[in-house]
């Protein structure tokens, strides 16, 4: 599904460049829920913003689907990004004037789904994660933890092939975190390729593959299987 | 359903951050306003104009007396006399109607009241000419005209100024310049002619005041009434020729005499109104333009404080050009509620000074779409570069911005 080759990174810092990506190999299977860990400034956004098709590498090839989209247009990463990828943030990043089902609404409205189905869809999505009850409320009526769902649910709308998370429990208390986790777990149970990225060992240990980033290359790469 | 959600958001915007929205647009607001009233203002202006030269019904020349000139030096001045109307009266090329006048100010007596008023020698054919009614008694005859009777028509305002009214004074003798004279009727209001008010004036037949009054055939002016339908040059070439003759001025000579074409003056005027609209309007619409770079401005900021946001759309699948297009609704729409509200503002205005002046209310609809598509244009032209800016932006590095 994801397949990368020598994925190169370099930035302008000044006159100096740096290289936050230094050579990745990566290949992720459908149905895979992996963490993605390292300290910061080691990498693992800039790999994020490339797998998830917010930006293109330096160097390398990368193959989604078959497909490459290592050297596409923006406008054509838009559509990947709208057709293929959810992402849930660490901010929720919501629009605070929208109500939960406006909000998850929003990929299909730059999707050009009919409004009928995109409200059906977007109560479908909204159930999912259990918020059928909200989806009128505004973003500051939901808690937190309500708020990541309502996220969760747009990511999931338009029936990504790959959902990103970063750090989505960062800015959650343990309880909901735990919460949001169990969605994921649920999702990955149903199918769903799932990619985290976060800093904490606990978070990273519920998932089945474990990725680690150090100064722009994979230090490790451990597949486990859990039962939990 | 894209653009719908544009709209929506656009709506959300403005309304999240009314008193900014309010202000930014102001410039828009009051640019609008004043286009409309002004614009208003001039269209009413010509309305009433173009309703008073109706009002004249049949048109008008006037013949004026003018100083001859010679190698430059005033030789004398040839007056325009009693003869000179006789002549033209006597052409048949034209069915024209020759109305000679002349009047002066003379101290008018009635009772214990004084006034002093402008007497006028008229024909009963004036009055026909210049389009006055009578609203008490009668005019003079023709037959009054020729026995130099003493007998007087006043205008409508003169019993108010001799302290009593129309009903009383009428058959009563008032005295001009000492000289008794009976009030045979009282004019209708005729209202202002701009340079003059005939509700002020009083009429005698006009040989009475030659021999009476004046002491003079030299005549103040003479209107010549014609119908819309004449060829004026035609008519005004034959009034020189017949003048010329009279006056015994030779080929080469210059006219001691000039015709006004009142209509012509109307178009002048038409025209100094229009080029004086036009003017305010363009300067008023100056300020819609600083009203965009205010619009450009406000929305520069918008999608600086909203960069995150604009990150989101684009992770979620936006495209350059549909947060492009987000933005430029976004200032389209400030600019048309300016304009809007712009237009109900000079509307207002314009009805709060047609009102106040008497003036018919009158605002062409064009003018109206006219402003507000400009406002959106303005909103169009100066929300592209914001706009661009926006879609622009690096999706990875906005959804990170703090």
């Amino acid at each position: 599904m994801i397949e990368t080759k020598n994925l190169i990174k370099e930035y302008d810092v000044g006159s100096q460049k740096v290289k936050a990506l230094d050579g990745i190999n990566l290949s992720v299977d459908e149905g895979e829920f992996i963490s993605i860990m390292g300290p910061s400034g080691s990498g693992k956004t800039t790999l994020m913003n490339i797998i998830g098709c917010l930006d293109t590498p330096t160097n390398g090839t990368y193959r989604l689907n078959g497909r490459s989209v290592s050297d596409l247009t923006e406008d054509e990463l838009a559509n990947i990004r709208n057709e293929e990828i959810g992402f849930v943030f660490q901010s929720f990043h919501l629009l605070a004037r929208n109500s939960a089902l406006d909000n998850v609404m929003l990929p299909l409205k730059y999707a050009g789904t009919s409004k009928n189905e995109a409200i059906k869809r977007s109560n479908e999505a909204l159930e999912q994660v259990g918020l059928s009850d909200r989806s009128k409320h505004t973003p500051a009526e939901l808690s937190g933890g309500q708020q990541q769902r309502v996220a969760i649910a747009r990511a999931l709308v338009n029936n990504p092939s790959i959902l990103f998370a970063d750090e989505p429990t960062g800015n959650l208390d343990s309880k909901t975190g735990t919460d949001v986790m169990n969605i994921f777990k649920e999702l990955n149970n149903n199918g769903q390729t799932i990619i985290l990225i976060t800093h904490e060992d606990s978070i990273a240990k519920q998932s089945n593959r474990i990725i680690t980033i150090m100064d722009g290359l994979i230090k490790s790469d451990i597949k486990e299987k859990h039962e939990k | 359903m894209l653009v719908e959600e544009s709209i929506k958001s656009a709506i959300s915007s403005i309304r999240t951050n009314g008193v900014r929205s309010f202000l930014t647009a102001l410039a828009i607001i009051i640019g609008t306003a004043a286009v409309i009233a002004v614009i208003g203002i001039g269209s009413s202006a010509e309305k009433a104009l173009e309703e008073s030269i109706d009002d004249l019904g049949p048109r008008t020349l006037s013949i004026f007396p003018s100083q001859r000139k010679r190698g430059g030096i005033s030789s004398g001045f040839n007056p325009l006399v009693l003869k000179d109307a006789e002549a033209l009266e006597k052409n048949t090329e034209h069915n024209w109607l020759v109305a000679p006048a002349m009047s002066g100010n003379r101290q008018i007596k009635y009772k214990n009241s004084n006034m002093s008023g402008e007497i006028n020698g008229y024909l009963p054919v004036n009055f026909e000419v210049r389009g006055f009614e009578i609203g008490h008694g009668r005019l003079f005859t023709e037959k009054e005209n020729l026995g130099r009777k003493r007998v007087i028509v006043i205008g409508s305002k003169v019993p108010g100024e001799l302290k009593t009214s129309a009903k009383q004074i009428l058959n009563k003798e008032i005295l001009v310049a000492g000289t008794s004279y009976t009030v045979v009727g009282i004019l209708s209001e005729e209202g202002s002619t701009g340079w003059q008010n005939p509700d002020d004036d009083l009429y005698v037949p006009l040989l009475t005041a030659a021999q009476r009054i004046f002491g003079t055939d030299r005549l103040g002016w003479i209107n010549i009434g014609i119908s819309t339908d004449t060829n004026v040059d035609y008519v005004m070439m034959t009034i020189e020729r017949i003048l010329r003759q009279k006056h015994d001025i030779g080929p080469g000579g210059e006219n001691d005499f000039r015709i006004n074409d009142w209509s012509q003056y109307s178009d002048l005027r038409r025209q100094a109104t229009g080029i004086f609209t036009a003017l305010i309007a363009g300067i008023a619409g100056i300020s819609l333009i600083v009203g965009g770079i205010g619009v450009m401005n406000i929305m520069l900021v918008s999608v600086t404080e909203r960069t995150r946001e604009i990150g989101l759309r684009k992770a979620l699948g936006a495209t350059q050009r549909s947060i492009m297009m987000q933005f430029i609704i976004e200032a389209v729409l400030l600019c048309i509620l300016g304009g809007l509200l712009g237009v109900f503002i000079g509307t207002l205005l314009l009805f709060l000074f047609t009102s106040l002046n008497d003036w018919i209310f009158y605002m062409p609809i064009s003018a109206i779409i006219g402003s507000i598509t400009f406002s959106a244009l303005v909103g169009l032209f100066f929300g592209i570069w914001p706009a661009k800016r926006a879609a622009k932006l690096d999706p990875a590095v906005s959804l990170r911005y703090e």
